[in-house]
């Protein structure tokens, strides 16, 4: 199988001395259309691995191809090929959706003739053709993510990246955005790399999934390997497992101070 | 061939910007092209012509030697901070992070942003340009001479607008990344106009021009302003107003200034792409996280003077929420440089106690509008908040009132305090007096401000936003005591202290109507 992804001892630090180790010598391989899963505690270091296989900031060591490309020496082509959701993306809030995607279909030198097509395509999929018109600032929160999507397909590009895809999304929009995630990676053959800690959707959408923590890639596997991995029955177990969590008896424990109501 | 990605990004600046006025988009351009072929045809040759004879007097005095460059700096340095302050109001950093994802240079997304908004800056130059070649038309400028001045606009202007465009991403870079990078932005956004106002007023009330057509006094800042691109072309442009008709007999300066102009702005345009690189990232910068000290003695009084318990508590959270957004403190900052600087420029010479403190009958409306803030900034997450406590609303409105009145009264307590020590007769008794009264005043103001403040909530955290909102209390705030003084001072003839007596009553009510209006505003806000 292709790798499309592959990062050597990728690192990111920060902080004098680099004592803040955001991503810290990432070794992963993402194969040509799989649905790759980077689950990770808040902190973890998934935005910033999506980042930096972006080209968005640049590594402080390690080396990483996207789809071949160099990310340090091929930025321009890394960029071309791939499409971003980020995590808190900025939305030009005094456009239109459809000025919207314009601009994003422009800037990723989507020909003329078929832009306007697709991004009418792309609003009757998400259910905003009716509102194209409307600025953005008028829209819900699920509504803006739609959009982003949409802006992240506009080129469509080989290599997908949906950071916290399903997050801001009401049931019926998430399992559109999760039926058309599938659909991507089924019939249109593409990669997608997504970085979640929602663990039912990762487990539902991803052939295999990395576990981050620290900065550090501690588990990678389906997600059956996982869950033998570290002895446990569900994901959720096994990501506790390997992250760490809050033990039961001390989940109340707030409550005992002298003179608190029993 | 696709569109290059500097016309992209400006398009969509351009979008951005017009969207305001959606509806007549398709025909804004044409009607602003017409609106300034009539200016620049007929309404400004008309003004200049009902003011001819000054300017022509003007022009040939030593004044304009010395004005023309202030006129040009005061422009030039405007419009370096303009961008500055709109990037500063309304920081986000999210856009940047499309760019970078996208296959564009830095340098194309910085010259697409300037050249989005030139449309925009294009209008003000040529209000600008326009008047000024009005007014030396008269004097018989050849077309050689008038094509070099509106050149000279055009470059001096775009220099700055440039130069303000490339320092606004930086800065954009450096603070916009965190809550209180871009703290410190808002807070810096209102500030940076003090120093043109302290020429304004310099120039206004403070003989500064008078000090620069005095060869023994204004060697120094003559000789700075020459340093300064903006004053180049000021010195061509008076050359051609001395011969006109006549470039040979300016012909050397003419090369020299104008052609150092132009380098500049080539020098500045190279620069600012080679900037661009700097100008667009999302790494983070800083790591030191701002971190909360116990509470000292300040907050422990404030939380004594809340009465100790949970309301106590309460104005003492409320008071830090406010101390520390350097927002808050920068207006402060802002309203007692301006009352400083009127008493410098404007206050001078007074012999009683009322020239000195009458500027602050008009002043401490602004004082208190700006000490007490959009107290919902916050945003209705904030307010709900209270809404969901027993008494919350009603609670959070004396909390802010006695923080406002914690803030402003010492304020306006110290500028009397020190307006009237400077008065030779002053005594104690009437340092005290004088004192109390203005207290009252600006106690009444705070009151009045906060309810007003409620009244007109303004949820959205974009500083333009709430500036508008804060002028638009200031002027009803203004506009009563105004009212009050005229009834008092002129049509009653109570006398000084019997009007700041009557305005404090006056006020006082108007503050408690509006902060029971605001109150029930605040209750019903869903």
């Amino acid at each position: 199988m292709k790798v499309v992804i592959r990062t050597d001892k990728l690192s990111k630090y920060y902080g004098k001395g680099g004592e803040i180790k955001a991503v810290d010598e990432l070794n992963l391989e993402v194969y040509e259309g799989e649905t790759f899963g980077l689950l990770g505690p808040n902190g973890a270091g998934k935005t910033t691995t999506v980042r930096l296989l972006n080209c968005i900031i640049k590594p402080t060591s390690g080396a990483a191809t996207v789809n071949g490309y160099d990310i340090l020496k091929n930025e321009t082509d890394v960029k071309r090929v791939t499409g971003l959701l980020a995590e808190s993306p900025g939305l030009y809030e005094k456009l239109s959706a459809h000025e919207f995607l314009d601009f994003m279909g422009a800037l990723y030198d989507v020909p003329n003739n078929i832009l306007s097509e697709r991004i009418d395509d792309l609003l009757k999929l998400f259910g905003l053709h009716e509102r194209r018109d409307y600025l953005l600032e008028g829209y819900s929160r699920g509504m803006k993510q739609k959009v982003l999507i949409a802006s992240a397909l506009i080129h469509d590009p080989p290599i997908l990246f949906f950071d916290e895809p399903t997050s801001m999304l009401d049931p019926r929009a998430a399992l559109m955005v999760k039926d058309l995630i599938k659909k991507l990676a089924d019939s249109a053959g593409k990669t997608i790399f997504i970085c979640s800690h929602i663990l039912p959707v990762v487990e539902e959408l991803c052939d295999r999934i990395g576990i981050i923590s620290q900065g550090r890639l501690i588990a990678v596997g389906t997600v059956d390997e996982i869950i033998a991995q570290t002895g446990t029955k569900t994901l959720e177990k096994a990501f506790i497992a390997r992250t760490g969590g809050v033990e039961e008896k001390e989940l109340l424990a707030w409550r005992e101070q002298k003179g608190a109501n029993p | 061939m696709p569109t290059p990605k500097w016309l992209v990004v400006a398009r969509n600046e351009y979008r951005i910007r017009i969207n305001r006025i959606r509806k007549i988009k398709p025909y804004f351009p044409y009607l602003v092209i017409g609106l300034l072929a009539v200016y620049v045809a007929f309404i400004a040759p008309t003004v200049v012509n009902l003011f001819i004879d000054d300017f022509l007097a003007f022009f040939f005095s030593q004044v304009a030697v010395a004005m023309v460059p202030i006129i040009m700096f005061m422009i030039f340095f405007y419009l370096i901070i303009l961008p500055i302050t709109y990037t500063l109001q309304g920081m986000q950093a999210g856009q940047v992070e499309i760019f970078l994802a996208a296959p564009i240079k830095p340098s194309d997304v910085l010259l697409g942003e300037f050249l989005g908004v030139m449309p925009f800056y294009a209008i003000a130059i040529t209000v600008m340009a326009g008047f000024f070649t009005a007014a030396l038309n008269p004097l018989g400028l050849d077309m050689l001479q008038i094509a070099i001045t509106v050149t000279i606009f055009v470059v001096t202007f775009l220099s700055a607008l440039w130069v303000g465009t490339v320092i606004a991403a930086l800065v954009r870079t450096k603070f916009a990344k965190s809550a209180r990078g871009r703290d410190i932005g808002r807070a810096l956004s209102l500030v940076l106009a003090l120093p043109m106002i302290a020429v304004m007023y310099a120039i206004m009330g403070g003989g500064l021009l008078e000090a620069l057509t005095d060869p023994g006094t204004s060697g120094m800042v003559r000789t700075i302003l020459g340093l300064l691109p903006s004053s180049w072309g000021a010195e061509v442009i008076v050359g051609f107003a001395s011969n006109p008709g006549n470039i040979g007999a300016v012909g050397f300066e003419t090369l020299t200034r104008f052609g150092g102009l132009v380098f500049f702005f080539v020098a500045v345009l190279w620069l600012g792409t080679k900037a661009a690189n700097r100008a667009y990232s999302i790494e983070p910068t800083t790591f030191t996280a701002s971190r909360a000290k116990p509470d000292g003695f300040f907050y422990r009084t404030v939380r004594y003077l809340g009465g100790g318990g949970s309301f106590g508590t309460l104005l003492a959270s409320v008071f830090k929420d406010y101390g520390r957004r350097l927002e808050n403190l920068s207006r402060i900052a802002y309203i007692v440089g301006l009352i400083a600087m009127v008493k410098i420029f404007f206050g001078g010479g007074n012999e009683d106690p009322e020239g000195a403190l009458i500027m602050g009958l008009f002043l401490f409306p602004f004082l208190a509008v700006l000490v007490v803030g959009q107290v919902t900034a916050g945003g209705k997450e904030s307010v709900f908040i209270y809404k969901k406590t027993p008494f919350g609303v009603g609670r959070f409105v004396k909390a802010r009132l006695l923080q406002g009145l914690l803030v402003a009264v010492p304020i306006g307590a110290a500028i009397t305090a020190v307006s009237m020590i400077q008065i030779p007769q002053t005594t104690l008794i009437s340092l005290l007096t004088y004192t109390g009264f203005m207290s009252q005043l600006v106690a009444a103001n705070v009151a009045l401000a906060l309810g007003l403040s409620l009244m007109n909530p303004e949820f959205s955290g974009n500083t333009r936003a709430q500036m508008v909102g804060l002028m638009v209390n200031a002027q009803v705030a203004m506009f009563a005591s105004i009212g009050v003084f005229i009834g008092s001072m002129v049509v009653l003839d109570l006398g000084f202290l019997n009007t700041v007596g009557l305005q404090t009553v006056v006020i006082w009510l108007l503050g408690i109507v509006f902060l029971y209006l605001g109150k029930r505003k605040l209750s019903r806000i869903e």
